[in-house]
């Protein structure tokens, strides 16, 4: 038995109005006017992962799609993403507003020091969409309903707290609160007209509501690097005369070990100094080093979720 | 050979306690014992433990609060370099002298709670003392002390799992320990009153998966009871191996009821330095690593998982503490667990700690 179309389709809004990012705290907060210009870069600089992966995912599904209808009109979006002789694409414009926020073009491209739990999110996104049925993948896409409007705010939220980022910048989003409704028309109308039974729509509502958490995930990562790490106050951090070279972090009942660079990390963890500020501090202590944001990353969250490590509520 | 790290320290101050819980694990004639160390024979503990290379010291009794001189002890314990964790009922402490603790070096509280409603709670405990709890867990919190709740899990509140696991969430502990008595002490006197039944211990076990599932909330340690499963636990990570205790009569031991074991000479650190009473103690030695194993143990490849289980089970059950604990499906004697499970479907009335003739 199906669901009514219109029900079917409420459904899926639902979705959009109950767990899009546009309600993540640091969502709520960029459009206030409330982050400081290192937190506005920071997820500019992150974002930048998710645009690259963007292409890659609609790749996927285009080698999924056995229409050619279909094919024409979703290969657009590579176009739209990469651009071509005669239109920049949604990467190179990403690329200006880094700029215009105060970053440097190379860095970014190079996807230097993306957050580790950016990088998951946005490669669980491409792994769902090559992982499930096109149906699935198209349902996913879904979020584009949710897209424009959003975009709008943020045009305006922009224009009125960070006049610093100069209005070109912002040629992504425009182009966006354009792309994003026509693309989202094509998807829906797909998912509608192919989600004939129940239990089918529930898989694309599943699909949707999966994509809606990479999207929160990507932000919770971004927020917490702009938490400051400190030691848990009932945490003893110690040496240990059976190994010398060895530190212990005590906590009730347990003890884990922490080797010489894991103790110069909790160090650094007093509460105050923000997880990106204590990566870019060990970033100049130790320059050359791989992979140093996602090893400190790891770390931290880790000995967070062993209660080493507390995390500080986001600043204002 | 080099004898173990005791890397856990149980100091248990006194046994005197103003709760009356029937399923204490005191020693049954704990009455008898006086408490023979003061603060600074507990401080030369301390010190002798960390250089054994002990890092966590549990202050523990009877109710450790009793003792006048809780916050001198704590703090021996805090210069000694250990990690220092009270094992409380929350009374007779109160908040202000939390912050006392607090401020010698205590950085942890392990407050135990009979049941998650205030008249059941005290009916278990025989005390009024379930808002003490809570005041105590209050002002843990506003301290910065980790939080540990403690509930002994048994057939008359087995039931009430939920209200359990939601109070450790409004308590705002850090963990919630869930603990089935050990049936031995004080529990093992009331064993067929507190032994729940098989349906109550699995509905327990998923109401403890579903909570953990669902992930807010207290980090959740569920103690399952080794009367319903075949394996035994690996009592104490092995006797003499990881986990050193000291009574309040001084006697260093291997855990709070291998006293009650016949013919096992423990040493005192009274008498002898703690070293000494750790490494060389004939008892402290006698069930340590393998060699003294029988079948079906000494042939087993899960002795090493769980050395062969609680040597003081072993006894009271057969009367002979070198056998296979009798709560392994592979013991010759697991038909007195078996038995004694049966015999919960109709239990007696419970006797309380402390009443001098419950100790016959």
């Amino acid at each position: 038995m199906s669901e009514g179309l219109e029900a079917f389709e409420a459904r899926l809004r639902r979705v959009g109005a109950e767990r899009y990012h546009h309600l993540h705290p640091f969502n709520v907060r960029m459009h206030a006017g409330a982050l400081s210009p290192e937190e506005i870069r920071t997820w500019v600089r992150n974002r930048y992962y998710y645009q690259t992966r963007i292409p890659r995912k609609d790749a996927s599904i285009l080698a999924k799609a056995p229409d050619a209808a279909f094919r024409r009109a979703w290969i657009q979006r590579i176009h739209d993403h990469d651009g071509d002789p005669d239109q920049e694409g949604g990467l190179e414009l990403w690329l200006r507003l880094a700029e215009a926020v105060g970053l440097d073009r190379g860095p970014v491209e190079r996807l230097d020091g993306v957050l580790p739990g950016v990088r998951r999110a946005c490669d669980a996104y491409v792994d769902f969409v090559e992982q499930h049925d096109l149906l699935e993948a198209v349902a996913a896409s879904l979020t584009e309903l949710f897209a424009g409007e959003l975009m709008a705010g943020r045009i305006e939220a922009f224009e009125k707290h960070y006049p610093w980022v100069e209005s070109e910048g912002l040629s992504y989003f425009r182009t966006r609160t354009r792309l994003a409704p026509r693309d989202a028309a094509f998807g829906l109308r797909f998912v509608v007209e192919h989600a004939r039974d129940f239990e089918t729509q529930q898989r694309c509502v599943e699909a949707l509501e999966r994509k809606c958490e990479i999207l929160w995930s990507l932000l919770d990562a971004v927020e917490q690097a702009h938490r400051a790490p400190r030691i848990a106050s009932h945490v003893q951090l110690r040496g240990d005369p059976e190994q010398p070279e060895k530190w212990l972090a005590v906590l009730p009942e347990r003890a884990v070990r922490v080797n010489e660079a894991g103790h110069e990390i909790l160090e650094l963890c007093d509460g105050e100094r923000s997880a990106e500020a204590l990566m870019a501090t060990l970033r100049a202590r130790h320059p050359g080093v791989e992979r140093l944001s996602e090893d400190v990353c790891d770390f931290l969250d880790n000995m967070a979720r062993i209660g080493v490590v507390s995390w500080s509520d986001p600043e204002r | 050979m080099t004898a173990p790290r005791p890397w856990n320290l149980i100091a248990e101050l006194t046994y005197r306690c103003p709760l009356r819980c029937p399923y204490c694990s005191n020693p049954v004639g704990h009455a008898d014992v006086r408490d023979a160390l003061d603060a600074d024979a507990w401080g030369r503990v301390f010190r002798a433990a960390a250089e054994l290379g002990t890092v966590h010291v549990g202050l523990t009794g009877g109710e450790p609060s009793v003792r006048r001189d809780l916050e001198t002890i704590v703090a021996h314990a805090a210069e000694a370099g250990l990690y220092t964790h009270l094992v409380t009922a929350g009374v007779p402490l109160d908040a202000t002298r939390l912050a006392a603790l607090h401020d010698a070096g205590l950085r942890s509280v392990q407050l135990s709670v009979q049941d998650a409603r205030a008249e059941r709670s005290d009916a278990v405990a025989g005390a009024t003392s379930f808002e003490r709890k809570r005041a105590i867990a209050r002002a843990s919190r506003e301290l910065g002390l980790a939080l540990t709740l403690n509930v002994v899990l048994h057939r008359h509140n087995l039931d009430h799992l939920d209200e359990i696991l939601s109070l450790g969430r409004t308590w705002g502990a850090d963990r919630l320990e869930l603990a089935h008595a050990q049936y031995d002490g004080w529990a093992l006197l009331n064993r067929d009153a507190l032994l729940p039944s098989a349906e109550q211990v699995e509905v327990a076990r998923r109401r403890v998966a579903e909570a953990r599932r669902s992930g807010d909330g207290p980090e959740i340690l569920h103690v399952l009871p080794d009367y319903f499963a075949d394996r035994p636990k690996p009592c104490m990570g092995g006797w003499g191996q990881r986990l050193l205790l000291v009574a309040p009569d001084g006697t260093a031991l291997p855990c709070h009821a291998a006293a009650g074991l016949p013919g096992l000479e423990f040493w005192n650190v009274t008498e002898r330095d703690l070293r000494a009473c750790w490494q060389d103690a004939p008892g402290m030695n006698a069930f340590r690593g393998e060699a003294w194993m029988r079948e079906p143990c000494r042939s087993c490849p899960e002795r090493e998982r769980d050395f062969g289980g609680c040597r003081c089970q072993a006894f009271r059950l057969t009367g002979d503490a070198s056998v296979a604990d009798p709560a392994c499906a592979l013991s010759p004697h697991h038909d007195r667990v078996v038995t004694a499970r049966e015999r919960a479907t109709t239990p007696p009335a419970l006797r309380y700690r402390g009443a001098p003739s419950a100790a016959i």
